[in-house]
């Protein structure tokens, strides 16, 4: 599992402001500490950097770049930002993210291939958000399709299919795991990932883990190849390290219909056959979700 | 092959909650099925209906609104006994709008003098609905059920935000709380919880989902009832089986297209149809996502809606 950490983001309090101050101190910190912790992937979320938004990305790569060899993972909606950290990325780049937006699709495309990058394909359509498992399906054939015609292969494309939070609409969370069953026999050459934390949106800040590491381990009964996360969760990365091997066991004899007998179970295992029945849908979700 | 009617497996059950108390305490709730499906469970009791009453003369309320009540709606004791005595009203809401911080933010003991004399003029159930204030229906909630203790009073809006001071008040004095949240199956569920952990019995808890009427959202509304019955009777969510009451009749009566005159918008119509009309659609139509209790105001209204509800269940 490759895991792409999340937390060099425009939005956090001490890292926005170093940013717009260009002051790299928090940032190559904030880089090296990712670093360390096991990331395989640095994030730099510059947001929609409508106002010199070449000048900060380049400036961000650049910054990063000095302290960490990882690659790196763009994200910016604006392309203009986009090319100008692709210039300097070192390593081969991930472009995060390309969606079907049919005003911007060919030349964000045309990204990949003149910079030799990997990219992300949301699947976000002209008409926003893919409502079940079949329009993911569809996204994804018309993705694959316009970027073959770019002459980009499935193999760098990472599909997203899309968490959405549990507390919002669990027939997405469900959507997303059926699409991920299919994922596979549709495109096998294709590579995924995710923006895990999104699944725990709302949900109070100290039981957001509880949430994530369980939501990850259930996609990675699909063979998920890669997830953008808190890489600071030592037991979410160990579980993508496949460091628990009798957890992701009882998660996934869940996902196949197995009801354990919670009295029997440890602690740990019930925080995450608690969780699993939130996310299958099988118990409505509240913030207690944990406690009943 | 004869044909077989499909049939929803229920696994659960709404518990039954008694408002109220003596001979005219009302049991709602005890459905094992989806609303009305009387051929695939059972609706032991059918849905209730509470005559809405103010504290204070109502300011804003169209003349169809008014008529009904001429006379008494600067007496809440008259005006309750009214609603009970001409227009059978077998539960009785007290609106404490005079409290609303933004308004006359009448004091919390005054407006409890109130409530207990209302309590003590009527024998129906009585269900007090502050203004959605967590500070002011605290303070006045909380008098409430200390001086209308043995009145087994419904009290509501009652909200995260002050779940703990007016549900303890409610549980030392043995009332019922509607737990109220804004339109969201996760945040009723939680609540629903807290409640529970709080102390709150079972059978002194009943859901305000938050409402609209027609035109108003009330789509959200609906479906978000209909999930909390999925849950409650499907997938045996024990948190969520609890009796749902609509506090709809403000809600109807407030809006542009209730209120604006024939005179103003001929194609409009006659106002008071219109009003009544929808005033009984808006609750026809949360009766059939999972209602137990409407909170109504029009008397022709409330009739065209007991006589859907008569139908619905006859035998």
């Amino acid at each position: 599992m490759i895991l792409i950490a999340e937390s060099i983001n425009i939005m956090s309090k001490t890292l926005g402001p170093a940013m717009r101050e260009r002051n790299p101190g928090p940032i190559q910190e904030m880089a090296r500490a990712e670093t360390e912790a096991g990331a395989d992937y640095l994030d730099i979320n510059i947001g929609p950097a409508r106002k010199a938004g070449d000048e900060l990305m380049q400036w961000m790569v650049e910054t990063v770049q000095a302290v960490s060899d990882l690659p790196l993972s763009l994200d910016t909606t604006n392309p203009v930002a986009m090319e100008a950290g692709l210039k300097v990325c070192k390593s081969r780049a991930l472009i995060n993210s390309i969606s079907l937006q049919p005003d911007r699709l060919e030349s964000e495309l045309h990204f990949v291939t003149k910079y030799n990058a990997d990219m992300i394909g949301l699947l976000w359509g002209a008409e926003g958000m893919p409502r079940d498992a079949a329009e993911r399906g569809m996204l994804t054939a018309d993705l694959l399709y316009r970027a073959s015609e770019a002459g980009i292969p499935n193999e760098s494309i990472w599909i997203d299919p899309i968490a959405s939070p549990v507390s919002v609409e669990i027939n997405q969370v469900k959507a997303g795991f059926e699409f991920m069953s299919m994922l596979g026999e549709m495109a096998p050459d294709c590579k995924s990932t995710v923006g895990l934390s999104n699944i725990s949106n709302g949900t109070p800040a100290e039981l957001r883990p509880y949430l994530n590491r369980t939501y990850l381990a259930m996609l990675m009964k699909y063979g998920l190849y890669s997830a953008i996360v808190d890489v600071f969760d030592t037991e979410l990365v160990s579980l993508a390290r496949a460091g628990m091997p009798e957890i992701l066991d009882l998660v996934h004899r869940m996902m196949d219909g197995e009801k354990p007998d919670l009295a029997s179970l440890s602690p740990k295992e019930l925080e995450y056959a608690k969780s699993v029945r939130v996310l299958m849908g099988e118990a409505l979700y509240s913030h207690s979700w944990l406690d009943i | 092959m004869a044909f077989e009617v499909p049939k929803t497996a229920y696994s659960g059950k709404i518990k039954e909650v008694k408002l109220g108390k003596g001979d005219k305490a009302v049991t709602i709730g005890g459905e094992s099925s989806y609303p009305f499906y009387l051929f695939e469970g059972e609706m032991p009791h059918p849905p209730r209906i509470a005559m809405e009453v103010f504290d204070t003369p109502p300011e804003d309320w169209p003349e169809a609104a008014l008529e009904p009540f001429a006379g008494v709606t600067d007496d809440p004791v008259a005006w309750a006994k009214k609603c009970i005595d001409d227009y059978g009203a077998e539960m009785i809401c007290l609106q404490l709008v005079s409290t609303d911080p933004n308004g006359l933010d009448r004091s919390a003991d005054e407006a409890a003098a109130v409530v207990v004399k209302v309590a003590e003029a009527i024998d129906v159930p009585l269900i007090v609905w502050g203004t959605a204030n967590h500070e002011k229906d605290t303070e006045v909630l909380r008098k409430v059920c200390e001086l209308c203790e043995g009145k087994s009073l419904v009290v509501a809006p009652v909200e995260e935000g002050d779940h703990k001071r007016i549900g303890a008040a409610a549980l030392a004095y043995h009332h019922t709380v509607a737990a109220s949240t804004p339109i969201d199956i996760n945040l009723a569920k939680q609540l629903n919880i807290l409640l529970g952990n709080l102390g709150v019995p079972d059978d002194s808890l009943v859901m305000d989902p938050t409402v609209s009427g027609i035109g108003y959202g009330i789509e959200y509304c609906y479906s978000v009832m209909e999930r909390d019955r999925m849950a409650a009777l499907t997938q045996q969510d024990d948190k969520l089986q609890y009796p749902v009451i609509c506090n709809v009749a403000k809600e109807v009566w407030k809006v542009k297209e209730v209120k604006v005159s024939e005179a103003e918008d001929p194609k409009m119509g006659d106002p008071r149809k219109r009003g009544i009309l929808l005033e009984a659609l808006s609750s026809m139509s949360l009766l059939l996502a999972g209602g137990d209790v409407l909170i109504m105001r029009h008397p022709e209204a409330i009739k065209l809606v007991r006589e859907m509800i008569a139908e619905l269940t006859a035998k």
